[in-house]
């Protein structure tokens, strides 16, 4: 099982150019989609998972073995949605309706036929996503982390051999969050699950494969273990206090910072010793993040380059 | 500071929303229409101009009705907007007050509302001014006729809708209780003018309940107006008007501080919206700690974690469950989110019907039995009628179809199920299935509703299949195929509130297509001829046209839906072209089957149709069938004085074939030559059109006689006699005339012969001599569009004179004064009685088919009907008391179960002939026959020795309780009359001659019957302005045709005269004409009466004689105060000051005061009894009553409690109710 993207481009009708020429190979597995806010992520899984049209490009479901079929995300649609799980980034529920009464309807929808195997299942679900003792309960009543639980559950409905969730994590508190990664990576072992977040530890903890994603354009695609390796004895780091900090900012490839009792912790990508006060630091994810984000890693680096 | 901006952004955002110029652009596409489609052709015919204040304010009336149900969303979203985004967390924590708030925001609706209604006076101007009025129509421009409807109607209309609107949608937090609002809203409009139509006695209520003006607009305040006025007066805010106005402005204050005393700046809770509405009740969930974790769930988390298997199945017995399941989880959903409005609303309607109607089961003050054929004329309403309080179930379909279809991206659940694995024929289908059961749930409430009103009123004929037929098989298929049509528009539509709009407009197209010109049913969705029902003939042939075009619209519905399947929204793309692509694939092949089978369908039942309305029969539109009728003036008109034998006898032999809906009549006319010259040609009138089911054969003549002209398409023969008939001489002529039924017309099948009922008369298919005048068009604005010009109404009195010296005969009427003999033998199916003119004969039964003959045993008039159906048929015999009478067979020929009321009928007509014979002369003929007819109304009619009458007169249920008036007794003594009234002229003043007579005569037969008391019950009764209001400028009684004059004010100055000289002086006079009625005299004109009664009149009453008949008079007759003192001698002296005048109305309206010095009644009264209009008469003379105010002193024996002058209104006055007061005891 395996989904391939290739050169899909999409342009919304004020001009944003939303997904420019974006290729992409998913395994079986956890596939991280990482990226800023705008930068497409959406787009990108609305339209594998159905609800929006690509202006070019294509994507296939391929079989893990030879003989299944090859299924046509953009224009076999029906046949994607029988295997599809979806949760959207925001969504809402009908407020004078159960958690179960809501969840056995999908559970229909998404082709349970059976009554007995829909209650099953609609029990299971629920006792996964922790709503099991709330399920006479009203949604309207429903915190946030609650509907995002519930909104998983229908994610999570027939097994989906494609599961695209759109920051799932983002109000989730963090045993939930961790209760749900589990999840995931279970599903994982089956199914093509591609996650969108910004929160990088999502995916450092989870995927085995990854890509970065700004303004449109896949910037990385990588394994976060070999990404990271990749980084290794390139990121310094230095505190500083604020009026230290403009100064090295004009002087060095700063990737990140962040404030830590006061002053300010600066990540710096270079290639050799940036210079006195600074000193290697392992890297992270974040690091690989920022730095492709930034220009020193990746398509953007390459485009730099081919530019000069 | 915050107001301002609150308001100004308001203004701004719902200007961008561009919803507020649609509205105005419809508004005034409203206005446009209704002034170019409704009053020009009135304005025309009547006399007042089309831009005149009163049309101007109809107008903007009728347009606010239409306004306050499409843009209610403008209320709708200043109120209901932040809730709605999501917004309310950032509004509502800004520091802004409550009034500020919801002020501002109200503000702006009504501005904008405001600005929405101004269409109304532009649609006004361009259809005014805009070519294509004739500008004889156009009066001058006054800015005062516009500024009065738009400040006195349009701006309250705008502050009142808008504040409940607004009330609705902002306690709700929901934009669409707008709607919610606005049809409760036109209930309590529609509420108050059944209040009004039912309860005469509380018209006031009705006119106070009025919230958009329609009821003073429509009330006879205005409607009586005359042409002057009409053209001429300002909408005055006064009386009623200024009252509704205010209330209804207090009303809607009332919401806005109801509104902001109710309304939270709180996170909206998940209890029912209509629950803020409550004024009591709980105010939100109360608090319950929910577990977000469990300790449970802890540990799981940390724990493995492992889902069950779930095996998927697709394919169609899921797509089925799944389509149910829609279909179940749309009908709880309205349920829930509407669930408090729907239990209202089928609550509501329960009740109205259960308490109201039964008080709507009344005719002119008589009950009716509720049959359930008339129930459902309640109950029901095509499609495209506007013009019924049923408009507001496709208002909810609209509504119901934008909730259905809106619900999942409302709550944001569209991307989910969106991305769910069902096929989009599975949710279009759902959804409609959906909306399919609660509008059965609808119709099983009306079926509950009928049964429940019949319960109530003792009636015991449920006939529930009926109910189930009429409900189940004809009115919902028409709302399916509306809920069709507003599904795919939502589903199409990318904005909920576009999608309102659209299904609006489509509906109002559908509604108003006829005043666009638009009139084949097959260009109008959802159209189709209508069916009807009736005990007697049952559905009779209307079933078959109405199949076939509802067919024909399913088929079209059936693409509809492909339609909506292949471009209903499904994730985010919603630009055209996208779904265009999208359709493509979505374009399976079964899809593209039942595509292809629809557009089939559509083609082989259109054209089905197509040959039915345009080929088999000839489809014309208004304007060339009034052409028709101009062209047959144009061309033949020059014949109209040319000399003619007069018709004589008759003799027909009729087949009606019930079962084939075939007639075959043939006969003969005995033609005598009755003018002074020899006549050489013959004109003879046949049923116009070359394409018809009536087919006149070639005629033949006793004598030479060769075809000169046959013009079929416009029914006019002439045939050249070789040998000229001389004066005196006669001649039989023969014809055929075949009716064959030729499928059905865009109006469906005529309903002259169905399987079980026959009723035709001769002016539907049996030749007629000469000119037909009758064919002429008569409304002036008609006659302008057609080039020709004006001509009276009717003959004038001079003419009529004019005439009768001339021919003998009267302008109109080609029969002989002696009348005509008339013989038939009429065929009909095994089962039927077959009923014409004449006495029967003989009866016998032939190759399976019943025939009857019958034959005129005494001259009748031209006037023929022939009926036939399963009869059930009760006969007696009425003999004279005394005299050369002959002794009269009474005849009732009715429905088998419309035997209610035969007892009253022929009580009625047995009094009437022992009464009439005596005042009037003999009756000519050995039998009298009611017979029933299929048809709606109440109607009685009558003609030579039969009276006819709808089933809705068999309706008629006069409790015995003897306080009621007997309407019906009246009336059917009112038919008979008819059969004792002189020969006349069909002129200027006949009325007095017919109608006036006759119910003259009925007046008689009641007081005789029921005594005094209900005499006076039904002149009350004919007080009323219903339903014949009177008319006040007009041309006096001698030369009037108008209804008042003829069915009101005529009886009355008859009664009075009557009064006034003794009722045998009046009844003589009509006897001695009715003496002369065997001499061969020209017939008679009002002149002849007024002669009769001149010499019947004392000297001392002729200026009352002159004031009643020679001149249009009304007096206003007014007592002023009335005082009692007790004299020593106990008896009681009783001090009038009474005020009176006189004056004579002119047609113009012009008024023209009279001296007076008339003598006029004086009565007092004891106190009253229950029920009576007055106790026992104390005193009762007539005084010579002067001009102006005067006091009278009298004596009475006992204690006064009423008096005043004229308390049994014998003179004719408008104001009757201030005859009579009080009397103040005074010592």
């Amino acid at each position: 099982m395996q989904l391939q993207i290739r050169n899909i481009s999409k342009t919304y009708p004020n001009g944003v150019r939303a997904l420019n020429d974006v290729s992409l190979t998913i395994p079986l597995g956890l596939f991280g989609l990482l990226g800023p806010n705008g930068a497409g992520k959406s787009t990108l899984m609305r339209i594998l998972a159905t609800l929006q049209e690509a202006d070019s490009g294509t994507a296939h479901l391929l079989p893990s073995t030879g003989s299944g079929q090859v299924i046509d995300v953009l224009n076999q649609k029906d046949q994607v949605r029988q295997t599809l799980g979806y949760l959207p980034q925001e969504f809402g529920l009908y407020p004078r309706v159960s958690a179960e009464e809501l969840l056995t309807h999908f559970a229909l929808l998404k082709g349970i036929a059976e009554r007995r195997a829909r209650r099953e299942v609609v029990e299971a679900l629920l006792r996964q996503t922790n709503l099991w003792d709330v399920r006479k309960q009203k949604l309207g009543g429903y915190s946030g982390g609650m509907k995002q639980r519930f909104g998983v559950a229908v994610a999570l409905l027939g097994n989906p051999k494609l599961l695209i969730v759109d920051e799932p994590t983002a109000g989730l508190d963090p045993a939930e969050r961790v209760r749900f990664l589990n999840l995931l990576s279970e599903l994982g072992e089956n199914s093509v699950v591609l996650l969108s977040t910004h929160i990088v530890e999502d995916v450092s903890e989870l995927c085995s494969r990854m890509a970065i994603i700004d303004g449109g354009e896949i910037l990385l695609e990588a394994e976060p273990l070999r990404a990271v390796d990749a980084l290794r004895g390139r990121i310094w780091q230095r505190v500083v206090s604020k009026d230290e900090f403009q100064k090295l900012e004009r002087e060095h490839a700063v990737i990140s910072t962040k404030l830590l009792a006061g002053r300010t912790v600066v990540h710096v990508y270079s290639e050799a010793a940036p210079g006195p006060g600074f000193e290697p630091t392992e890297p992270d994810l974040k690091d690989v993040y920022f730095s492709t984000m930034a220009g020193h890693v990746g398509r953007r680096r390459e485009k730099t380059e081919v530019g000069a | 500071m915050k107001f301002r901006e609150i308001f100004r952004f308001e203004v701004a955002y719902q200007v961008r929303r561009r919803m507020p110029a649609l509205f105005f652009v419809a508004v005034a596409a409203g206005a446009f229409l209704f002034v170019r489609g409704n009053y020009l052709a009135d304005a025309m015919y009547a006399d007042f101009y089309v831009n005149s204040p009163f049309v101007i304010a109809g107008v903007t009336v009728f347009c606010s009705l239409f306004w306050f149900l499409l843009a209610a969303t403008v209320a709708g979203v200043a109120g209901a907007r932040d809730g709605e985004t999501g917004m309310h967390p950032l509004t509502y924590t800004a520091p802004v007050g409550k009034a500020a708030y919801l002020g501002g925001r109200f503000l702006a609706a009504f501005v904008l509302n405001a600005l929405i209604l101004l269409g109304v006076t532009v649609g006004v101007l361009l259809a005014v001014y805009l070519p294509g009025v004739d500008p004889a129509a156009i009066g001058p421009f006054r800015i005062a006729a516009y500024l009065t409807a738009y400040g006195y109607i349009a701006l309250p209309n705008a502050f009142v809708a808008t504040a409940i609107q607004f009330a609705w949608a902002a306690l709700s937090r929901r934009a669409i209780a707008a709607y919610l609002g606005s049809v409760i809203l036109f209930f309590v409009a529609y509420g108050g003018m059944i209040l009004m139509g039912i309860f005469l006695e509380n018209r006031d209520l009705g006119a106070l309940l009025d919230v958009f003006g329609h009821v003073y607009i429509t009330s006879e305040a205005v409607l009586g107006w005359t042409p002057l006025e009409k053209s001429t007066r300002l909408i005055g805010l006064t009386g009623w008007l200024l009252g509704s106005r205010l209330l209804w402005v207090g009303i809607a204050l009332g919401a806005l501080a109801f509104t902001h005393a109710r309304f939270r700046f709180a996170h909206p809770m998940a209890n029912p919206w209509w629950s803020r509405l409550l004024p009591f009740g709980k105010r939100g969930a109360t608090p319950r700690l929910i577990p977000t974790l469990t300790t449970e769930g802890s540990r799981l988390a940390a724990g493995a974690t492992s889902l069950p298997e779930m095996r998927q199945s697709f394919g169609f017995p899921l797509y089925l469950r799944q389509t149910l399941a829609i279909a179940g989880a749309s009908v709880r959903a309205s349920a829930r989110s509407l669930g408090g409005f729907v239990l209202l609303a089928a609550l509501g309607t329960l009740a109205l019907f259960v308490l109201i109607l039964p008080e709507h089961l009344h005719s002119m003050g008589t009950p009716l039995l509720p049959r359930t054929e008339y129930l459902l004329t309640f109950l029901t309403s095509p499609l495209t009628n506007p013009f019924t309080p049923w408009v507001v179930t496709p208002l909810f379909i609209v509504l119901l179809a934008g909730e259905s279809v809106w619900r999942e991206r409302q709550a944001g659940l569209g991307e989910i199920t969106d991305a769910a694995p069902v096929p989009e024929w599975v949710n279009v289908l759902g959804k409609y299935l959906g909306l399919a059961f609660l509008l059965v749930a609808w119709m099983a409430l009306l079926t509950l509703a009928g049964v429940l009103v019949q319960v109530r009123q003792g009636y015991d004929r449920f006939e529930l299949g009926l109910y189930l037929r009429v409900l189940f098989g004809l009115q919902l298929p028409e709302y399916l195929l509306f809920a069709l049509l507003a599904l795919a528009v939502q589903g199409v539509v990318h904005q909920k509130y576009v999608g309102h709009f659209v299904a609006l407009l489509a509906y109002v197209f559908m509604l108003f297509a006829a005043w666009l010109g638009i009139r084949h049913h097959l260009l109008v969705y959802g159209s189709g001829p209508g069916w009807t029902y009736s005990d007697i003939s049952g559905f009779g042939a209307s079933l078959g046209p109405w199949a076939w075009f509802k067919a024909y619209w399913v088929a079209w519905a059936l693409l509809l839906a492909v339609g909506a399947k292949l471009l209903w929204v499904r994730g985010k793309e919603t630009t055209l072209q996208t779904r265009l692509r999208l359709a493509r694939l979505r374009l399976t092949r079964p899809t593209a089957w039942v595509a292809s089978a629809a557009s089939l369908l559509v083609l082989a039942l259109g054209g089905v149709i197509f040959y039915n309305t345009n080929v088999l029969n000839d489809y014309r539109s208004d304007f060339e069938r009034a052409e028709r009728r101009a062209e047959y003036e144009r061309r033949y008109v020059r014949y109209a004085k040319t000399p003619q034998p007069s018709l004589t006898a008759i003799a027909l032999h009729v087949e009606i074939y019930p079962e084939r809906r075939a007639v075959d009549l043939r006969g003969t006319y005995r033609l005598v030559n009755q003018s002074q010259v020899p006549i050489d040609s013959l004109h003879l009138a046949t049923v116009p059109g070359s394409v018809t089911a009536v087919e006149t054969g070639a005629f033949t003549f006793d004598r030479s006689a060769a075809p000169v002209l046959a013009d079929d398409a416009l029914g006019h023969r002439v045939y050249a006699l070789r040998e000229p008939l001389q004066p005196g001489d006669s001649l039989r002529l023969g014809f055929e005339v075949r009716v064959r039924p030729r499928g059905f017309g865009n109006g469906g099948v005529d309903p002259f012969v169905t399987a079980k009922s026959t009723y035709f008369t001769n002016d539907d298919w049996l030749p007629a001599l000469g000119y037909q005048p009758r064919r002429e068009l008569f409304k002036p604005g008609d006659r302008r569009a057609h080039g020709l010009k004006a001509r009276p109404l009717i003959p004038t009195l001079a003419d009529a004179q004019a005439n009768q010296d001339l021919t003998g005969e009267a302008h109109h009427e080609r029969t002989t004064a002696g009348g005509i003999a008339f013989e038939a033998v009429v065929g009909t199916s095994a089962d039927q009685t077959a009923v014409a003119p004449g006495a029967l004969r003989r009866t016998w039964t032939e190759r399976g088919r019943r025939y009857f003959r019958y034959a005129s045993d005494a001259p009748i008039g031209s006037d023929l009907r022939f009926f036939s159906a399963a009869y059930a048929v009760h006969e007696e015999v009425w003999k004279p008391a005394s005299g050369p009478q002959r002794p009269v067979l009474i005849q009732v020929f009715h429905h088998p179960q419309h035997a209610a009321n035969l007892d009253w009928m022929r009580r009625s007509v047995r009094a009437s002939l022992d009464y009439y014979t005596r005042a009037y002369g003999p009756y000519p003929h050995g039998y009298i026959r009611l017979v029933e007819n299929p048809g709606r109304g109440v109607g009685m009619h009558a003609e030579a020795g039969t009276i006819d009458f709808t089933e809705g007169f068999a309706r008629f249920d006069p409790k015995s309780d003897p306080k009621d008036l007997n309407l019906p007794f009246a009336v059917v003594a009112h038919e008979m009359g008819h059969q004792f009234q002189p020969s006349y002229a069909l002129a200027e003043g006949a009325g007095l001659l017919t109608e006036s007579f006759a119910w003259y005569a009925a007046m008689g037969v009641v007081e005789k019957t029921y005594g005094r008391e209900h005499l006076r019950r039904l002149l009350r009764f004919f007080r009323q302005p219903q339903p014949i209001p009177p008319i006040r400028q007009s041309v006096p009684l001698l030369r009037a045709a108008d209804p008042y004059a003829a069915y009101r004010k005529g009886p009355f100055a008859l009664h009075a005269l009557s009064e006034y000289t003794g009722r045998e002086r009046v009844d003589g006079a009509y006897r001695r004409l009715n003496e002369k009625r065997d001499a061969g005299l020209p017939p008679f004109t009002s002149l002849d009466l007024y002669r009769k009664l001149r010499a019947a009149t004392p000297d001392s009453l002729r200026t009352l004689l002159h004031d009643l008949f020679e001149a249009n008079t009304f007096w206003e007759l007014k007592t002023e105060r009335v005082a009692a003192t007790q004299t020593k001698a106990g008896t009681w002296r009783v001090t009038l000051d009474v005020r009176a005048r006189k004056v004579t109305v002119s047609p113009a309206g012009v008024e023209t005061e009279v001296p007076m010095d008339d003598w006029v009644p004086v009565g007092v009264f004891a106190p009253t009894g229950e029920g009576a209009e007055f106790g026992q008469t104390l005193y009762l003379q007539r005084h010579r009553i002067r001009s102006g105010p005067q006091t009278l002193t009298l004596t009475v024996p006992g204690k006064p409690a009423d008096a005043g002058i004229d308390p049994y209104h014998l003179l004719i006055d408008l104001e009757p109710f201030d005859n009579v007061e009080k009397v103040k005891i005074e010592n």
